[in-house]
Parts: structure tokens; sequence; C-alpha cells
């Protein structure tokens, strides 16, 4: 039998879905603006989401049949869709303003290391904070902080950082099995751990990299190793005994950096990838490429990895009726980031390098390939002599 | 004297023990209930008007009815004997003195729900009173009002007592069936509810131990007569704890037709606040609900007499009103600190706190740090409407009530109590040295000025 489809309509857009789809699932369908954030809601384990409260929606009808709202603002993951239910997610003040909350909460105890933490340039919490919060925090005490642990020889847990999704909770027990780590302690001081000092060695338990939303859960293989901007994401296979073998390299010329596993648009792992793919199969010839990945234009990951990138047409004119409106700055006049390779450059890019001298590189200090990469001319920020 | 039906027999020396209680009519509610259907039961503690005395108030037989009744799943009753609201300690007493009263209670509901393995969840600090509990299960079960085919009637029934490991978070009904269930005692995301889903995804009551212990009066005297007691939706007696500044505090039952005012003035009850101070501002529901100053507490925002019932300690909302709770009545005189209250309380919420869901994890403990800076004579006026704020921002935004229950005190303290507030911000140095006092919380107030609120 064929089952009714719901009709839903969130934001003013009316949807069908069928019975048992959550909120969120319902408005991904829609896709755009009106897709709650979710820090801690990951699709493809059950149990998940709930908990960060990012993705609240008011539900301003409950259903066709009982067209009540509900009385408080709904976690949009975990509440299924009713016939004729009307949902405001981004038309209603009120659950911005919760959101906002929200992201104030979480960035608290958040220590703002992004300089210096490896996900940075694809953290979820970074694009919450930059979507959804405000600049400035009324937070003036002490952060919590933790001891960074090595939790086996491929995961490092840097606890402060830890929104405590419990996503990585989930992937152990529904993913890697025979999970060794759990949430410890309550409230502010709860925390990720494995119960006196264990490694975590399940042939799955990588994955716990991916779907950790901010840099809780680094790879110890990739730390410090480049920032993901500069490497150049590339879809690529194998014959894998133990999983699909489908990952996507992360590269900086022919260096394979780091493996991880392909990622849909919402940011969730397509196929979950195995300890060996990820953390043993650093070489070119170990993969067969396929080509290069598709990224979302706005991500910083894009930025200067493809030549000949088609710049937006400018709509300015036209929606101003002919009139040129005043910028300040015009981005794409000044910017000539899409037009460099970084991958022909060596070493870290400059101001230089897009003032039109491309083989200027900096020297780095910190680079073990110093003797190729560091730059005569000494064009570096740090040297006052620089022309 | 209002009539006592939970606490009637309490005085009696050994009534703890079986042979005492039965000698005293104890068990003659299992017998007549035992010769009524289990929906007539039902039928009969929804016509009672019985409302859950945990601290919600949910009608009881309204509970019972939506409990799921598919073919082949076990249904299951949970007693919440997790009593950890500060301020609140009625269970206790009832557990401690009477327990054959609620072992009674449970098996009639057990009946009525058809639950054959029930539990009594009871918080581990109350270490001694598991041994009582134990004790009066053995001879209930001896004495074959327990076990198997109870009084021929076919029906099986045993009664577990489960200890907490000290969390207050697991009086919440949901985080006490993962506690139940050998799990970390986080609360579940509703729906599902328990009626549905709960107890090893089983059909499942959670209700607390004056509720179930309740429903023996109800079969003794008939609904009929219960629902006479009280007023309107408040029927019957509930039992309240009274601490703080008072002459007697206690746990003292109440037939709900009585004000505020005589409850605690009359010598009937407490007696009066010790030591001849004057009352400041009493919080009459556990430490969840909010706090009152004692002209809102004694009469409402339209001037009427304050009454301790359900409805009339909510009426004028959370602007002028406050909530029955739990009854844990904490009563606050003249030289106590409001801002040293609400410090104290934010501290408890922080500290249980699951950790869970982010608003409550991190706002809690925002709220203690400021809360610490404004009684020690940092703060600043800023960190008032900043407390307001993020108090905001927590209430209704969470998992479970908690957050709610950690945002509603310090709401309340500074819409009633601002001044207090700004006070300790504008005399940092005075404010170490001595209290604000009962300044104008006395007063008589306008009804327009009342109803304004905040």
């Amino acid at each position: 039998m064929e089952q009714k489809l719901l009709k839903v309509t969130i934001d003013n857009i009316t949807v069908e879905v069928e019975p048992g789809t959550t909120i969120l699932m319902a408005a991904r369908k829609i896709g755009g603006d009106v897709v709650p954030p979710a820090m801690c809601f990951y699709s493809k384990l059950q149990g998940s989401g709930g908990k960060c409260r990012t993705c609240l929606v008011k539900v301003a009808a409950g259903s066709a049949a009982d067209p009540r709202p509900m009385p408080k603002l709904v976690a949009s993951c975990r509440t299924a869709v009713m016939d004729g239910m009307v949902v405001e997610n981004i038309t209603n003040p009120a659950v911005l303003e919760a959101r906002k909350g929200v992201v104030e909460f979480l960035l608290i105890n958040h220590p703002l290391d992004c300089p210096v933490c490896d996900q940075a340039g694809e953290c979820d919490l970074q694009d919450l904070s930059y979507e959804h919060g405000s600049e400035v925090t009324r937070y003036e005490f002490k952060r919590r902080t933790f001891q960074r642990i090595d939790i086996g020889p491929y995961i490092q847990l840097h606890m402060t950082r830890c929104i405590l999704c419990y996503r990585c909770v989930y992937t152990a027990d529904q993913v890697a099995g025979n999970r060794e780590h759990g949430v410890m302690d309550r409230g502010d001081h709860a925390q990720i751990a494995t119960y006196i000092q264990k490694a975590l060695g399940n042939e799955f338990i990588g994955n716990v990299i991916d779907v950790c939303p901010v840099g809780a859960l680094t790879d110890r293989t990739f730390r410090f190793k480049n920032r993901v901007w500069f490497t150049k994401p590339v879809d690529a296979h194998r014959d894998c005994p133990t999983c699909k073998g489908k990952v996507r390299l992360w590269m900086r010329g022919d260096d394979v950096l780091r493996v991880t596993a392909r990622k849909d648009q919402w940011g969730e792992v397509e196929d979950w990838i195995c300890n060996e793919c990820r953390f043993e199969k650093k070489k070119v010839s170990d993969w067969v490429i396929e080509g290069p990945t598709r990224l979302d234009r706005h991500s910083v990951i894009n930025a200067g990895h493809y030549v000949n990138v088609v710049k937006p047409k400018e709509t300015f004119t036209s929606v101003m009726d002919g009139r040129q409106p005043k910028l300040l700055m015009d981005i794409h006049s000044i910017s000539d980031v899409n037009t460099v390779d970084l991958n022909e450059i060596q070493g870290p890019a400059t101001g230089q390098t897009f003032n039109g001298n491309q083989m200027a590189v900096g020297h780095n200090p910190t680079d073990l390939k110093a003797g190729k990469g560091a730059n005569p001319k000494g064009t570096d920020s740090t040297n006052p002599e620089t022309p | 004297m209002g009539r006592k039906l939970l606490l009637d027999k309490a005085h009696i020396e050994g009534i703890r023990y079986y042979d005492t209680y039965r000698k005293n009519g104890g068990y003659a509610a299992v017998e007549k209930a035992f010769k009524m259907s289990p929906a007539d039961i039902v039928e009969e503690v929804k016509k009672s008007g019985l409302r859950g005395r945990g601290g919600a108030g949910f009608p009881t037989g309204l509970k019972w009815s939506f409990l799921a009744k598919p073919e082949g799943v076990p249904r299951y009753l949970v007693c919440n004997a997790d009593e950890s609201e500060p301020g609140t300690f009625k269970d206790r007493y009832l557990m401690e003195f009477i327990p054959h009263l609620l072992i009674e209670g449970l098996i009639i509901s057990s009946y009525a729900l058809g639950s054959h393995r029930t539990y009594i969840y009871i918080r581990g600090e109350y270490a001694w009173i598991v041994d009582i509990l134990e004790q009066a299960i053995a001879e209930a079960n001896q004495a074959g009002w327990l076990g198997k085919n109870i009084l021929n009637s076919g029906f099986d029934c045993q009664i577990y007592v489960q200890r907490g490991a000290g969390a207050y978070i697991c009086g919440e009904e949901t985080a006490l069936i993962e506690s139940l269930e050998g799990k970390r005692g986080n609360p579940r995301i509703k729906p599902p509810f328990p009626a549905v889903k709960g107890l090893w995804d089983s059909p499942t009551v959670v209700n607390n131990v004056e509720t179930l212990a309740a429903v023996v009066p109800i079969m003794n005297i008939g609904a009929e007569e219960y629902s006479k007691i009280g007023i309107g939706k408040s029927t019957g007696t509930k039992l309240i704890s009274a601490c703080g500044n008072l002459n007697k505090p206690g746990v003292y039952e109440i037939d709900m037709t009585i004000s505020v005012e005589e409850f605690i003035f009359s010598d009937e009850y407490c007696g009066g606040i010790a030591n001849g101070k004057r009352l400041k501002a009493c919080i009459p529901g556990g430490s969840s609900v909010p706090i009152l100053p004692a002209n809102l507490l004694l009469k409402t925002a339209k001037g009427e007499t304050r009454m301790m019932n359900y409805e009339s300690l909510a009426d004028g909302g959370f602007a002028t009103g406050t909530m029955m709770g739990s009854g844990g009545f904490i009563v606050l005189d003249e030289d106590q600190c409001v801002v040293r209250h609400t410090f104290s309380l934010a501290r408890f919420y922080r500290h249980e706190s699951c950790g869970q869901c982010s608003p409550c994890r991190e706002g809690t403990g925002w709220m203690e740090k400021i809360l610490n800076n404004i009684e020690n004579g940092k703060g600043k006026m800023s960190d008032i409407d900043l407390l307001w704020d993020i108090q905001r921002k927590i209430e209704g935004n969470t998992i479970c009530p908690l957050g709610d229950a950690a945002a509603w005190p310090v709401a309340a303290a500074i819409r009633h109590f601002r001044d207090e507030f700004e006070w300790h911000v504008t005399h940092p140095d005075e404010a170490q040295i001595r209290n604000f006092g009962l300044a104008h919380y006395a007063d008589p107030i306008k009804p327009a000025e009342a109803i304004a609120g905040i």
C-alpha cells in the first residue's frame, strides 16, 4: 500500500514528506535558508539530536486536525511532522533570538583558538557563529579547560573545544561497535573520556573525527600539517577489504596530507571509512583518483584552488534600477584569490603572491622543507625589510 | 483542624510494622480495590480529581488513562521517590513512618494499571529508608498482599526498590527511567512519552510517592467524598514540608482550604516566624518555583487572600504568582539575603545539570558565576540585566524542566527583589557586613502596580 504523504509548511513553503520525517529533514528537502542549523543531529546516527538546541523552531500549528501551536520552541531534528503542520523558522524573530542565545551558550566555554585549530575552515561551530551569533561575548569569566589527551595512536581529544554533541558516542556505538569512550561527569564539567585512559582501537573509530562538529577530535596524522583551505580535496577510491574505500584526499601538490570520508551537502559522511584507508594510505599510488571535489563556492576551502573560476554575475545594477551603488570596497576588483593556483607556489602564500608576483613565497621557519621553500628575497611579513 | 487522610495514623506507635498497620485498618483499601475492575479504579481516581503531588500537578487519573495498552507488552508502574528538590522532604516522612501506606497504594495502582513489576526509585541519600521499605515489602509478601495470585484475583505483582546514586536530575521521569535501566541519567527527548515508550520501551507510569499513597484514602472513603475535600480543582489533602525561619518547621497535611497566612502564623501549623522576626519572602513549592515577597505571598495582586492550593498560588501567573510545586515551603525572614539565597540555588542547579543540552549546561554555570560576583561585591549594574537575559534564553529551550527550574528562581528574584540586587551592586562593602533587610517587601501594594509586574 502506498503511504500517504504529509503536507508540512516551513516558512511558507509547503513540502510533502513521508510519515515519520522530522521537521529538520523536511526542511532539508526544501533546502536553502529555511534549513535549521544542526550541531548535534546526524541523520545517519540513530538517536542523535535534540541536545544542542540550535535547530529550535516554532510550530505555529500542530497539525490539520489539531491546529493549536506548540507552547515551547521544539527541536526540529527530533520532532516528527504531522499533516498540515505549520513551522516557522527564519520567519519567527523568537526563534532567531533563541538560536542566538544557544550560539552564545555554546561559545562561552569554547576556547576560540581557531587560528591554531585543525578544524578551522570546516568547523560547524565556526559557520554557526558567523551566521547566527553576535560579534561580541558577554562572558567575562575563565573558560573551562581540559588537558589534551591522545586517545590511541591516531586520534587526539581536545576536550576544551568539545560542545558535547554526543555524535562520537553514537558513532562508536552504531558504526564502530564496542564503544570504549563516553560522557563522564555532568553539567558544565561533563566530558568525553575513556574510562581510565584507554586507547580507542576499533578499526572504524576514525570516523569520530569526521562526525565531530568542532576540533575536539582531530587526526593525529594531520595535526598542524596544513590549513584545510591550502589543501585540495580530490575524490578517490581503492579496493578496501573492510570498507567501501570511497574517500576524499586532501592534497598539497602530490602529497596526500589527509584522508577523510566523503561528505554530502549537509556535512554528513556518505560512507564510513576504515582506519586503514584513513590513516595508513597516504600515497597517491594507493588510490585511484576520480577528480576534484565539487565544493560550495562560499566555502573557505574553495579559496585559491581552481584557476579560471567563473566570477559571479553582478546583479547590483539591474536590481538598483541602473544606479551604481557606492561601494566602499568591491571585493571582486581587489581580490585575485581565485586566479592563483596555490599548488604552483612553494610554501605558504603571502600578500605578494596575489599582487602579481606569483612566484614570491614567504619564509616559514617551521617548514621542514625550509631549504626548498625559503625565499632569498625575504618577502615575509615578519621581516621589516620586505619590499 | 483540617481533615487528615495520609498522616491520620502516623502518630500510632509501631505503625511502621505490618501488624500494627493492619490492626489499624491497613490494607482494607486493597481488599476493596480487588473487588473492582482495573478500569473502575482508574475511573475512581479520575473522579477524585487527584493531582500529581510531585510538582507539575497533572491530574493523575488522566495520566493513567493515557497509558498505552498494546498486547503482549508488559506495563510498568514506577514510584518516583527521588525526592531531591531543596526544601521538599514530605515523601521521606511518609516512607519513613508509614511505609505500608505507600506499599498499599502501589498494590492498588499496579492492579489498576496492570503492572506486574513495580519499581520504587529512591534517592541514594535515603539509605536507611531503603531498609524500611524492603522490610515492609517482605512483610507484605509474607501476608500475601504481594506475589502470585493476590487475594485469588489471579493478579501477580512484585515491588522492587532501586537506589539512585544521588542525582537531582533522576527525579525527572525520563531520566529516572534511564537510570532505572542502568544508564546515565539523561532525560529523554519527548515525545515519545513514557506512557507509550518508557521503561525498557514499554508503557510506563511514573508517579510521586504522595500521589500513590493518596490512592489509599480515595479507595477507603470513595472518590466522591475525596473530591469534596479542598476547593475547586485542588481536591484532597496535600503534604507540605515547611522549613526555613519558622517556629515549627515540619511536615504538615493540609486540606487546601486554608490561607497562606494561616499556614505560616497559626499555632496549628508553622506557628509564625522564629525569634519574633518579620516575614520577608517565601518559596511555597520547593526551590524551583518563583520566590514571592511577603506582600504578594499573603495577598494576590487582585487583593484577595492567597490560599494554599494549586489555583490560588498560581494566581497572577509568574508576574505576581508562583506555583504549588512539590510542597517544599521555604520561609525567609527579614535577616535573609535574597541575593545570597538565589546564588545558592543557582549553584545547586549548576551542580545538578546533566550537561546534555547546551542552554542548561552553559547557562546555569554562567548565572552562578554572575551571582557569585554580585553577592561578593564585584557585580555591575549591567549584570542584573544580563542575568535576566540568560534566564530568558534558558527557559523553555531545554530538553527537560531542569532548565526552567534553574531559570525561574533567578527570574523571580530579579522581578521582585531588584532593589536588593541593585543595592548589592551600589553598596558592595556594606553588603558584606549587613543584609538589605525587610525593606518594603511586606508593604501592601496597590493592585494596579502588582498586575503590571515586570
